[in-house]
């Protein structure tokens, strides 16, 4: 089974769920789709292996080309400019189209591989760690993640993806292949709004989705939405100094047997409906 | 006139806590949210009427005139996006994945790929004795430094020569937090005790201080983890930054948040954030 | 020598803008030819780099001077060598050219 784990804003406990629950499944992996600011390998740590993640981006042959501006033209992204005499390629601002090279009329731009940031594994007590992360100053990590998802493919044991916040592009990809979203919410007026963006998100990707109340208090606001969208609330972690400082401290709560009940019970929740 | 921005890095630290308190506090007249990608600070603010709405416009994307579509398929090749899919005998573009490069339009060979103008958001200004612009993302958008720069543009004329104006930024440390940067003249960072928090603080530092603004840092929820509160401490004051105070965890600020009521003046919560306001502004007046 | 400026409004009289790459307009002065035009950004509502463009705008019109309160990384970068960029005053842009003149204003570094 593919789970994702997925919240509408940074902060509400994402990486602390999917950390703790990829942990009590036996041999499950743990995808960290959190490229630009990637936090599960401050839990899970070991060597790794680090490979590279490579976009194409245009280079200019500066003899051939007759100085037009199609190319510069265009990009949509303005990721090319005529600056004095020559045509100068920005590389963080290139989507990778193609475009440019398909325009030239005197074939003077080739493509080269350009590292946007690195794909890093490793083993941790029988789970299978993969994380990317983002080089600073790119603008987006997508084609990370979809590399991410591509390796995991193979895997045949159980999958937590450690989504990235929001619900823009990075998160659609994190979650499509997703067999089931679990959605991590804070009981306040901010967590039930960013809530329900991203709800509405996995329903129209069609998914399975069930809800993970984290720091829950008497505040019934979470619960109650869940019951008028007919969403499980598979666990509710109630707030807890003790745990909060496990976790601030970058350990796992799970190793604890006093924590380690309400993951395997929402482990056991969410395997049930494996076909 | 003096604009404040609140930033933190990571998300959930707290920056609109601060924001909404710093507003109540100082009486600001003109404030805005910038963090267009999960705005919050409109379901604590107390000005309800909206005044103005407008739709924001990313790039266009591509769309298949099916008329005129022969179904040569050269475009669905082309795309280095995979967004175009060929089922029930039709090619057709998905808007989400679709980045509007204009690949398939050249590459069509009968032209039947236009360019539509795609709502990516909505710019909101709300006003009644107070004046307060916000704006939210589609679902599916990404980071858009061009929609934070209308948040704040949209503001601009209501802002008269004594105003303390307070922006509550997004996070990360990508292209929407350094277009909420121009402009300003001073930034708040709102840290947290947790491995991650230390982290992320530290690169948003390396952002802001890159472009020459002055900076004061504060703590949230400091008493989850008294030891990385020392360390955050610790760490400001050998690089020498501005510490304005910490803020514990206290379970009044997510009442009020939730009840949409302000803090009580003489609840300890109220008390250490209006230490650290005072603070802040003595550090850049 | 040819001095540009980010504005908010058209003409000398305006204020200067906060921002470089998102300004609305351009006053484009030539001190020898003591005449100035304003031009409108045609960036202005494009979500992708327009730093870049900007800068070379800024080229096209073979500017020495650029007077703004900041300036993106990617403009500064292409403009580095060819333009000086200093720090406007708060008045309109007619008091900031006579300022910049006399020796008045500040580098950006």
């Amino acid at each position: 089974m593919r789970i994702a784990v997925l919240s509408g804003k940074g902060g509400t406990g994402k990486t602390f769920i999917s950390v703790n629950l990829a942990y009590v499944i036996k041999n499950a992996a743990y995808l960290d789709c959190d490229v630009e600011e990637p936090n599960g390998d401050l839990y899970f740590k070991g060597d790794k292996i680090v490979k590279q993640v490579d976009v194409d981006i245009p280079v200019i042959d500066h003899d051939a080309c007759t100085l037009c501006g199609k190319c510069a033209d265009f990009c949509r992204f303005n990721a090319l400019a005529i600056i004095i005499d020559k045509v100068r390629v920005f590389s963080s601002l290139c989507h990778s189209c193609g475009g440019c090279k398909l325009v030239c009329p005197v074939s003077a731009i080739t493509e080269v591989k350009k590292s946007i940031g690195t794909i890093k594994e490793t083993e941790f007590e029988g789970h299978r760690v993969i994380g990317g992360e983002m080089n600073i100053k790119e603008e987006t990590g997508v084609k990370i993640i979809d590399e991410i998802i591509e390796i995991s493919k193979d895997i045949l044991e159980d999958v937590v993806i450690d989504c990235p916040p929001g619900n823009g592009c990075s998160v659609m990809g994190s979650i499509k292949n997703a067999d089931y979203c679990l959605l991590v919410a804070e009981p306040t007026i901010f967590g039930l709004h960013n809530l329900k963006m991203v709800y509405e998100l996995t329903q129209v990707f069609e998914k399975k989705v069930g809800i993970v109340i984290n720091k829950a208090s008497q505040h019934k606001i979470i619960n109650d939405f869940a019951e008028s969208e007919n969403i499980e609330v598979l666990l509710e972690v109630p707030f807890d100094k003790e745990l909060g400082l496990i976790n601030s401290n970058g350990e796992i709560a799970a190793k604890d047997m006093k924590y380690k009940h309400f993951f395997e019970k929402l482990a056991d929740k969410l395997l049930v409906r494996k076909v | 006139m003096k604009k404040l921005l609140i930033l933190s890095g990571k998300g959930g630290t707290g920056k609109t806590t601060f924001a909404s308190n710093f507003i109540n506090i100082s009486k600001a007249r003109v404030f805005a949210d910038c963090d267009v990608e999960a705005p919050n600070l409109h379901l604590v603010s107390a000005i309800k009427d909206v005044k103005k709405r407008e739709n924001y416009y990313g790039l266009d994307k591509s769309v298949i005139d099916q008329e005129h579509c022969i179904q040569c398929g050269l475009c669905k090749e082309s795309c280095k996006f995979s967004a175009i899919s060929f089922a029930d005998s039709m090619y057709e573009i998905n808007k989400h994945m679709c980045e509007g490069c204009g690949v398939c339009n050249y590459v069509c060979p009968v032209n039947a790929i236009s360019f539509v103008k795609y709502i990516d958001g909505e710019i909101c200004l709300y006003e009644d004795r107070q004046v307060f612009t916000t704006a939210e993302l589609q679902m599916g958008s990404g980071n858009s430094g061009l929609l934070v720069t209308k948040v704040k543009k949209n503001m601009q004329e209501y802002i008269k020569e004594d105003d303390l104006v307070i922006i509550d930024g997004p996070p990360g440390i990508g292209c929407p937090v350094i277009a909420s940067m121009s402009g300003v003249d001073m930034i708040l960072l709102v840290a947290e005790p947790s491995v991650s928090g230390i982290s992320d603080l530290k690169r948003i530092i390396k952002t802001a201080t890159s472009f020459h603004l002055p900076i004061a840092i504060c703590i949230n929820k400091h008493n989850l983890n008294s030891r990385l509160t020392n360390e955050i401490i610790k760490y400001t004051k050998e690089n020498k930054y501005n510490f304005v105070g910490k803020v514990g965890y206290h379970k009044a600020i997510i009442d009020s948040i939730n009840n949409g009521v302000f803090l009580e003046e003489n609840s300890k919560a109220y008390k250490e954030i209006k230490e650290v306001y005072i603070n802040t502004l003595k550090i850049f007046s | 020598m040819i001095i540009v400026i980010p504005t908010k409004t058209s003409g000398e009289k305006s204020f200067i803008s906060e921002n470089f790459g998102r300004a609305n307009y351009f006053y484009v002065y030539d001190t020898q030819k003591q005449i100035g035009e304003t031009y409108i950004n045609e960036h202005l509502d494009n979500p992708h780099g327009v730093g870049i463009k900007t800068a070379e705008f800024v080229l096209k019109h073979k500017a020495d001077i650029i007077i703004s309160p900041r300036i993106g990384e990617k403009s500064m970068e292409l403009l580095r060598g060819n333009v000086k960029v200093f720090i406007p005053n708060d008045s309109i842009v007619k008091e900031n050219i006579k300022d910049f003149l006399d020796g008045n204003l500040k580098e950006l570094i």
